[in-house]
């Protein structure tokens, strides 16, 4: 199954109530954002710093992997590497074997999602659950998320209440945010208590401690690593910052840059296994090497998963994140997912206004317009280009660069949109742009035409 | 060591860029009032209650918390007895905890917990209500200034602001996740 944005957001899009309300939603958490920013006076030098905070580790990535490795050694924590998402996966099963671990709790990571770690330990007997509350929704569901910050975004209460009623028992119908969530409190207590294993992903590894740093607003993360009696951190090599004190810089960014609050209620750093109890890290590879040897695109492991670009995304916000079919969906996940699988995602890059802002609200100052504009350029060189873009566009260019043959095309545009039938001019197959639109009415004449009128007349 | 290790260092080692200078980040400071940190923590779901003196926690705590209460603490009279190896099913009836903060954030309502004030790693977000004391003079403007004053992260250490909290139905706010139902900082 390989699905092109376009066609994935087609079904998106035919319930239009739902589109807009998705639309404002996400509009809203923009505009918090906004909101949360401007009370830091400092916020675009935080931003500056960040990025070049980012700049300078991927610069020394090798260095710091290893001043961190030896740090979370030293503090008795095991370390794991991965060069690939089954390594990744068969380095948690065998931890989890190990300890006759049958039952696991997760808190969230999209790394996790990345590797398809569910599934996996499903497959094996291991029952999974996650423990976010938008993350339990759609596992109840049988969905990915559609949001890096927001994973079920975009659903309704009601579907809520639907999925809760059926997999929770509470009163068909209920759809109070309130009650639903407590009885999800209810229900995640039993599974923190009995968790026999904690994953947990990590926003930020800290080289000269070794510490991981995991922000939450549930506590789910934290709740569950600390009961259970062996915490799996699993990280990307990108997730490196080099002191403990640039988590200033980035704790301020984070929260704000991602939902408008100053900070995340918890942000817990995790350094040394706690008393009788184990703790592993997996470092994870899975394609950021070779992102990082890709200069036009290396920035983009600048990510902090803050998720402002896609609330802000024209595109994203009216197509949802499913519209990408990928674990990372919005601007961010466009200039990702080619680097794993050009030939799928494709259409990704495409998935943009190129109006730049998603490049205005990134906390890390990350180009990313700049780079959907590069992929582009790439999927075209490596003719990944669906037929019906690059004929157009090669027509186009050639219609262009001639003067002649534009005032001629202008002319037979402008006769036949108004001679044509509307069915002809409108067909969907023959002009997708119409979809969704009307044609402009053609003008009586052009504006080399209106010039060169306004002269003549002004000479008589 | 494994071969994906030594893999995935020579490929980090091919493929990163020339080196850029680290930034020197100034620790930009700001209000440090105790004002500013009762309006955040307020607008974040939290509460602050002034009290005179660390001897009048008990009474200040009595009346916030009139029921008989599951409470542990290292502060005030405790009814149930907490250490790092209390098992779950103890520490799931804790209904209230009162633990001593360390530094108090003021432009973001965070609280510096650090491990060794906690009794148990798990009693700030398995409790139903927590309580944090906190010396207002211990309260920095910045998170930059309240990194500057921690010598390392300790063997865990967890910044809190304000109770457990999600917005994941319909960006509603809810109260009470799975974490402490409440936050009250009582600033002396």
């Amino acid at each position: 199954m390989n699905h092109s944005h376009p066609e994935l957001a087609e079904q998106f899009v035919k319930d239009a109530e739902r589109t807009t309300w998705h639309d404002e939603t996400l509009w809203f958490v923009r505009q918090k954002r906004d909101r949360s920013i401007y009370a830091i006076p400092e916020f675009q030098e935080l931003r500056e710093l960040a990025s070049q905070i980012k700049n300078h580790t991927l610069s020394r990535l090798h260095t710091y992997l290893t001043q961190f490795e030896e740090a979370a050694r030293a503090n008795g924590v095991q370390v794991h590497w991965a060069a690939n998402a089954e390594e990744h996966n068969a380095i948690v099963l065998n931890i989890l074997r190990k300890h006759g671990a049958e039952r696991i709790v997760k808190s969230k990571s999209m790394l996790t999602e990345e590797c398809h770690l569910n599934p996996y330990l499903l497959q094996h007997g291991i029952q999974v659950v996650d423990t976010d509350l938008g993350e339990r929704i759609i596992q109840f569901r049988n969905e990915p998320p559609s949001h890096v910050v927001l994973p079920a975004i975009h659903l309704k209460k009601e579907d809520v209440g639907e999925t809760f009623h059926l997999h929770l028992g509470t009163l068909k119908g209920e759809k109070d945010p309130q009650t639903l969530t407590e009885a999800a409190r209810l229900h995640l207590r039993t599974k923190f208590v009995s968790g026999q294993v904690a994953i947990s992903g990590v926003n930020f590894a800290v080289a000269e401690t070794g510490s991981v740093v995991v922000c939450t607003n549930e506590g789910n993360a934290d709740l569950g690593v600390t009961l259970a009696k062996v915490h799996i951190a699993c990280m990307g090599i990108e997730k490196l910052i080099p002191r403990l004190t640039d988590l200033g810089v980035f704790t301020r960014l984070l929260a704000r840059s991602a939902t408008g609050q100053p900070v995340t209620t918890y942000t817990s750093h995790y350094t040394k296994p706690g008393p009788g109890k184990e703790m592993h890290i997996v470092i994870v590879d899975n394609g950021r090497t070779k992102q990082l040897g890709r200069p036009d695109f290396r920035a983009s492991l600048k990510c902090i998963r803050c998720g402002a670009c896609m609330n802000t995304c024209p595109v994203y916000r009216r197509s949802g994140g499913h519209s990408y079919d990928f674990t990372i969906p919005g601007p961010i996940g466009a200039i990702l997912s080619p680097n794993i699988d050009m030939h799928k995602h494709k259409s990704l890059p495409f998935a943009s206004t190129l109006c730049g802002s998603c490049t205005d609200v990134c906390p890390v100052k990350i180009d990313i317009h700049t780079q959907l504009y590069k992929w582009r350029q790439v999927i075209g060189e490596n003719n990944e280009l669906p037929a019906s873009k690059k004929w157009s566009m090669k027509l186009l260019s050639r219609v262009l660069s001639s003067p002649g043959v534009y005032g001629w095309g202008g002319k037979v545009a402008r006769e036949s949109l108004r001679l044509l039938p509307h069915g002809f001019t409108h067909a969907k197959a023959l002009n997708p742009w119409a979809k969704a639109r009307e044609m402009p009415a053609p003008p009586k004449q052009s504006f080399r035409e209106w010039y060169e009128q306004q002269n003549s007349n002004g000479k008589a | 060591m494994s071969t994906s290790r030594e893999s995935i260092l020579a490929a980090v080692r091919a493929n990163q860029p020339e080196e850029v200078p680290l930034p020197t980040v100034p620790i930009y400071s700001g209000e440090a009032s105790l004002e500013r940190f009762t309006e955040v923590l307020r607008s974040i779901g939290g509460e602050v209650v002034q009290v005179a003196g660390p001897e009048h926690l008990e009474s200040a705590l009595l009346q916030l918390f009139p029921a008989t209460y599951q409470c542990a603490s290292t502060l005030v009279k405790a009814t149930v007895a907490v250490d790092t190896q209390t098992p779950t099913d103890i520490l799931e009836a804790v209904d209230l905890a009162v633990l001593q903060g360390e530094i108090g954030v003021a432009e973001n309502g965070a609280i510096w917990l650090p491990e060794q004030n906690m009794l148990n790693r798990a009693l700030p977000f398995i409790t139903q209500h927590l309580v944090l004391v906190l010396d207002q003079r211990n309260l920095v403007a910045t998170m930059h200034e309240a990194y500057a004053q921690l010598p390392s992260a300790g063997g865990y250490g967890v910044f809190v602001a304000g109770p457990s909290k999600t917005a994941d139905i319909e960006q509603s706010l809810v109260i009470g996740a799975h974490g402490a139902r409440s936050l009250v900082v009582l600033v002396y």
